[in-house]
């Protein structure tokens, strides 16, 4: 196995407990809270945020720990302490005591630092601004983030050539490139199709900002890692046959 | 240039031919798409009615009801030979409000809200709901397209006017088709018209007396109103007329240039208000037995009605949907409340019930030549309206055998026979019409309707005759008409109106015949144009292969497809009228995911992507002013007062903004100087010609400032400084951009001087830039700086960012750069933006009439249409077109490949021949897409419109590409 190579049977797990994490904080949002994206955007998609967040994080940090040879520089910075990197590699040893800081650093560093560039997209392609928009446009854009910015961050660090590659995405050779660039593409394509049905007239309430947009993000973000699982399933393959 | 001769021409052929081809196509396409209606030359006369099936009741009586009412106005000579059906009307007042919303007239009450508009013209309403009185207000249906020049002709005719006429609209034609003004001349009526000019248009020599007064300076809201009003209250008083028409314009020109929720436009409605008092006060004491209006009906209305933002044509309910205000000064009997529909009836402002009627546009002049008792317009489709028919008093005397005093004891049963006469009458000429016109017309109308209608009338006139025998044949008793029911006359009624009703049905849904095959040949030319673009591009690929070192022409596969996806998407938006109506926000859009891609290569090429950043930062600025320009008071002002308006709240009034909007197109003005000054004393060559263009583009801005300054009321300025500024400077204006222009194509074929091919581009580039650049800017007035800002640095952006990904990129030559669409497409993209940014939009109410008055005062079809043209494509086409030779010359700087210069023209044919196919892309797609929705409801609010701006587009962009490929190579 090389590097970065992962299995598609854990792809697989990954992706369906990030699934499973969206799920459910669609399904305590309409049960629990009984809100709706329709209702109101700007809560119900701070609950995902909220659900979805710590999911994320921890399982992509959980691919990073399979990759031996990156710098925890990044992390180091952002966090500043072993705790992090500790929980990162499994080790939950003082889970409650760090829990604070992580989410509290993680959140406010890299899901803003991804959700600034997520809004500054959005707002250059003609989301609306103005004050009944901007709470939504803030959950919205850190929602993204999530989907795009945090799992390359929580795997790649800083490593400049991963992210070259990433962002160039040519060829896709390691399963962890599939795992995740497709998801991250598949939702930002979601989104950018998802904003088509806003200039129809058919006056539904779905139609205003940002909730087709974060259908078409999420329905984009599925799509994209059924992809991805099966390119993993297939390029595992290969390096078996490769192996033989 | 300096390949070979042959060589040059090679090059511009493909143009001339893609010219050509496009020019075909569209010619072929309108031909089909935009049909005008087959106006028949046939005409009604007296003498026709001995055919029609009622007439065989009405003559036998005619000669012996007739009695002539007792006051003679002189042209009484001509009623006594009674023609169609009996005059119920001697004299007839229309006062025509230009774009008069309904909710101008009907009282609040009818309304959710109460808006600052509504209840102005109380005179009416109070008429309106005065106990007794027979006076009415109507909620008239305009069809569409509701341009004036549209709706007169309609109105007049009875007919549905189709789109062709739209383009006329500012050289209206002569009517040739028959019309209520030509029969009113035809039976000896005289009419005196005023207002409006373009009656005198549509009728040259019809007018007994006329006081026309202009009606396209649009600035204007006063001229042709207080013309107006200085004829109207005296003409009053006059014997002289027997039809007065009256037409004001100001509450029009109020919405397009203020729009509804404005100062102007109540004041205006407010005027009215007091107009028309007075009209009815002298009407009402002239009405006494013997005066001159005693018998006279006052018709107050709309042709069309407008949207809050003053704009009409179209087909929504706000633009069809004006108001109809009739009042006969001798008030019908009482039991006229039994016609008059009373389903619609609200507490007016003082409480008192107010019943408000609906009225079709189609049926007016129908109805008029009914109460005037003059043959009905040929063409006309309409139904004689019951409820103004009833409102005059004359329609309610019963015909009974000849002598007054055994009259019909039932007011309503005597009414309802003269109605149903004159319905007779109506299905008769209608039918007859739609015969004549089904037998002439190549197309005609769908024949299982016809066959439905032709069933509705052989049964409406097989009722009749029952009727007519049922009540006629025992002629000596009267007592049978007494006796007789209502329903045998109302159920004839129903009978006609049903059939009048499926006619106009059948007349609106079919009237506007396609002509498919021609259609088709047009769309085959458009295909196969592109099929010849992208041969020539092609073509250009091989020729350019010697130059190049690597083959791979096109790039990787995600830089083709994608630009092709954005051009086709943006393409396919045309199948909806919301993309359509949306079209800025959506070119925006692409332009903005544009910028993304570039973005994205350019930080995957992990360098520090400041253009690109930048250009995105300047959409999203395009983007902020595109939503703005959708509203309407701003699109004059500058972007940045209205963000500081919307954005910090503060409000219109405050001095410092309106200093800072004054006097802040006038700083962009001097770094727009300073830029070009900048770049001009970059040029190697050329010095003396460099000089003069840098003086005439000075000159060009100071007088556009003086202009501005003299405009604005911020200081004090001399009456002389102030006529000088405002109609001097810019003439001066055009004057020097059309010497410049002069001098740089002489200059460009005199000039015998050796200097690179690119740095000559760039010269005679910058000179046709320079030349056109002051007039559009004067032409876009405030906006302009900052829009010509825009679209320079985004130009800017767009280059430099290909440049540098073309440096660094492994693919080292300009060849295979050249041929990289992305930058093309977001110069396309860019130019599309800003012909919303700068306030236009596709329909034709989108026109900026403003900008064709700047220097002038006076309307001349050939110089205020060139103006117009020039601002309208100004920006969006003429600029980016004439600029493209920036994106090889500015690429070529740096490169220092010299097998690259020889190139030069390659590279230039094959950027001009991609942005062309990119125009011609959009344009087949907008007429497939008319093609498909050619049935649909907003085909001429929408679609035509878009399709003409199109076409239009891409003509000025063939054109322009042809010339400007003449004048570099």
């Amino acid at each position: 196995m090389g590097y970065g190579e992962i299995t598609a049977s854990k792809a697989l797990a990954l992706h369906f407990l990030c699934g499973v994490g969206l799920a459910a904080g669609y399904g305590i949002a309409r049960l629990g809270c009984d809100l709706s994206l329709v209702a109101d955007p700007a809560r119900t998609l701070r609950l995902l945020l909220v659900v979805e967040g710590p999911v994320i994080i921890g399982i992509y940090g959980w691919v990073r720990r399979d990759r031996e040879h990156c710098s925890m520089r990044f992390f180091s910075v952002f966090t500043g302490g072993d705790s992090i990197r500790r929980l990162l590699r499994g080790d939950c040893s003082d889970f409650p005591l760090i829990l604070i800081p992580l989410v509290q650093c993680i959140s406010s560093g890299l899901l803003s630092s991804g959700a600034l560039l997520n809004a500054f997209g959005a707002i250059v392609l003609g989301a609306p601004v103005g004050l009944k928009y901007w709470l939504s446009t803030i959950y919205w854009s850190s929602l993204m983030s999530l989907f795009t910015f945090v799992p390359a961050v929580c795997v790649f660090g800083t490593s400049r050539t991963d992210w070259q590659r990433i962002l160039a995405y040519s060829k896709p050779k390691e399963g962890v490139d599939c795992l995740i660039s497709l998801p991250a593409q598949g939702a930002v394509i979601g989104a950018w199709l998802g904003a088509w049905p806003m200039p129809l007239d058919w006056e539904r309430p779905w139609q205003e900002w940002p909730i087709c947009v974060t259908y078409g993000a999420i329905a984009g973000y599925s799509v994209g890692m059924f992809a991805s699982a099966v390119f993993v399933h297939v390029l595992g393959r290969k390096v078996h046959v490769k192996d033989d | 240039m300096e390949t070979a001769g042959g060589s040059k021409w090679s090059l511009i052929r493909p143009f001339l031919v893609i010219l050509l081809i496009h020019s075909l196509a569209i010619y072929l396409f309108t031909r089909g798409f935009l049909l005008t209606r087959t106006e028949l030359a046939s005409f009604s006369h007296c003498s026709d009615l001995t055919h029609s099936p009622c007439s065989s009741i009405s003559s036998s009586h005619r000669r012996s009801n007739f009695t002539p009412p007792p006051d003679e106005s002189p042209d009484e000579l001509h009623q006594d030979r009674r023609c169609w059906t009996k005059p119920a009307v001697d004299r007839l007042v229309i006062i025509v409000l230009d774009a008069l919303r309904f909710d101008f007239v009907a009282p609040s009450t009818f309304f959710k809200d109460k808006k600052a508009w509504m209840d102005k013209l109380r005179v009416l309403q109070k008429l309106a709901s005065a106990e007794g009185s027979s006076a009415r207000i109507f909620k008239a249906i305009a069809d569409p397209p509701t341009t004036s020049l549209q709706r007169l002709k309609g109105l007049t005719t009875g007919g549905l006017p189709t789109f062709i006429d739209v383009g006329n609209s500012f050289g209206a034609p002569a009517i040739v088709e028959d019309n209520l003004i030509h029969q009113l001349v035809r039976n000896g009526k005289r009419v005196l018209m005023m207002g409006d000019d373009t009656w005198l248009q549509l009728f040259p020599d019809h007018f007994n007396t006329s006081y026309p007064y202009p009606s396209f300076n649009v600035k204007d809201l006063d001229t042709v109103d207080n013309g107006v009003i200085e004829h109207l209250l005296p003409s009053l008083y006059k014997e002289d007329w027997d039809v007065l028409i009256a037409h004001f314009l100001g509450v029009d020109h109020a919405g397009h240039i203020f729009g509804v929720d404005s100062a102007q436009m109540i004041q205006k409605l407010e005027q009215y208000n007091s107009i028309l008092e007075e009209v009815v006060d002298v009407l009402k004491s002239e009405s006494g037995a013997g005066g001159h209006h005693e018998n006279t009906f006052l018709i107050v209305m709309g042709d069309h009605g407008q949207t809050t933002n003053g704009d009409h044509g179209g087909g929504t309910a706000e633009e069809v949907e004006t108001s109809l205000f009739a009042m006969s000064l001798q008030s019908p009997p009482a039991s006229v409340s039994s016609v008059l529909d009373s389903s619609f009836c609200y507490p007016d402002l003082d409480g008192r019930k107010l019943c408000v009627g609906i009225f079709e546009q189609l049926d007016f002049a129908v109805t008029i030549s009914a109460l005037l008792g003059i043959p009905f317009p040929f063409g006309s489709i309409g139904r004689v309206d019951p409820e103004i028919y009833a409102l005059s008093a004359h329609t309610w005397e019963g015909r009974g055998t000849g002598t007054n005093d055994c009259q019909p004891s039932s007011d309503l049963a005597a009414w309802k026979q003269n109605y149903a006469n004159a319905l007779c009458i109506n299905s008769w000429q209608v039918r007859r019409y739609i015969d004549l016109y089904s037998a002439t017309s190549v197309i005609g109308l769908p024949i299982e309707d016809l066959n439905h209608v032709s069933e509705l009338y052989s049964q409406a006139q097989t009722n009749w005759s029952d009727t007519v025998s049922s009540s006629y044949l025992p002629m000596g008793t009267p007592d049978r008409i007494q006796d007789s029911e209502e329903s045998p006359f109302q159920q004839q009624i129903d009978a006609y109106s049903d059939f009048l009703e499926s006619v106009a049905k059948l007349a609106r849904s079919a009237w506007t015949e396609f002509d498919g095959p021609l259609m088709g040949v047009g769309l085959s030319c458009m295909l196969v144009s592109l099929a010849i673009h992208l041969l020539a591009i092609r073509r250009l690929n091989i020729l350019c292969k010697p130059y190049q070192n690597a083959l791979s022409i096109l790039g990787n596969y995600f830089s083709l497809v994608s630009p092709l996806l954005l051009v086709a998407i943006r393409a396919a938006s045309f199948l909806s009228n919301s993309y359509i109506l949306a079209e800025g926000s959506v070119a925006n859009f692409l332009l903005a995911t544009a910028g993304i891609i570039r973005l994205q290569r350019s930080i995957s090429e992990w360098k520090l992507p400041t253009n690109e950043l930048f250009f995105l930062l300047l959409s999203t600025i395009i983007r902020f002013g595109i939503e703005i320009g959708m509203s309407k008071e701003s699109s004059a002002s500058t972007f940045l007062f209205t963000f500081s308006k919307n954005i910090f709240g503060i409000n219109e009034g405050d001095p410092l903004l309106t200093v800072l909007t004054d006097i802040f197109p006038i700083i962009l003005l001097f770094v727009l100087a300073i830029m070009f000054y900048k770049f001009i004393s970059g040029i190697c060559c050329w010095p003396h010609f460099r000089y003069i263009l840098y003086f005439g583009t000075v000159c060009s801005y100071l007088l556009i400032a003086l202009h501005w300054a003299s405009e604005s009321n911020l200081m004090p300025i001399s009456l002389f400084v102030q006529y000088t500024g405002r109609n001097f400077a810019p003439r001066v204006v055009y004057a020097i951009g059309f010497g410049l222009l002069v001098l740089s194509v002489l200059s460009r074929f005199l000039d015998s001087s050796r200097v690179t091919p690119t740095a000559r581009m760039t010269v005679l580039s910058l000179a046709l830039v320079s030349s056109w650049s002051p007039t559009i800017l004067i032409l876009l007035g405030r906006q302009g700086p900052f829009a010509v800002l825009i679209f320079i640095s985004g130009a800017w952006f767009i280059v430099k960012s290909w440049r540098e990904g073309s440096i660094e990129s492994t693919r080292r030559d300009l060849g295979a750069s050249v041929i990289d669409p992305i930058p093309v497409i977001q110069w396309s993209f860019l130019a599309v933006c800003l012909f919303f940014y700068t306030g236009h939009w596709c329909t034709f109410d989108g026109l900026r009439y403003g900008a064709a008055f700047v220097g002038f005062d006076h309307f001349n079809i050939i110089r205020q249409g060139l103006l117009l043209a020039i601002d309208t494509f100004g920006v969006s086409h003429i600029l980016p077109i004439l600029s493209i030779p920036f994106i090889i010359t500015l690429q070529l700087q740096n490169s220092k490949e010299n097998s690259a210069e020889g190139n030069t023209f390659l590279y230039l044919t094959q950027v001009f021949l991609i942005y062309g196919l990119i125009t011609a892309t959009t344009t087949t797609l907008t007429i497939i897409c008319v093609t498909i929705q050619r049935r649909h409801l907003m085909v001429w609010g929408l679609f035509a419109p878009k399709y003409v701006f199109d076409a239009i587009g891409l003509l000025v962009t063939d054109a322009l590409i042809f010339m400007a490929s003449l004048y570099y190579y």
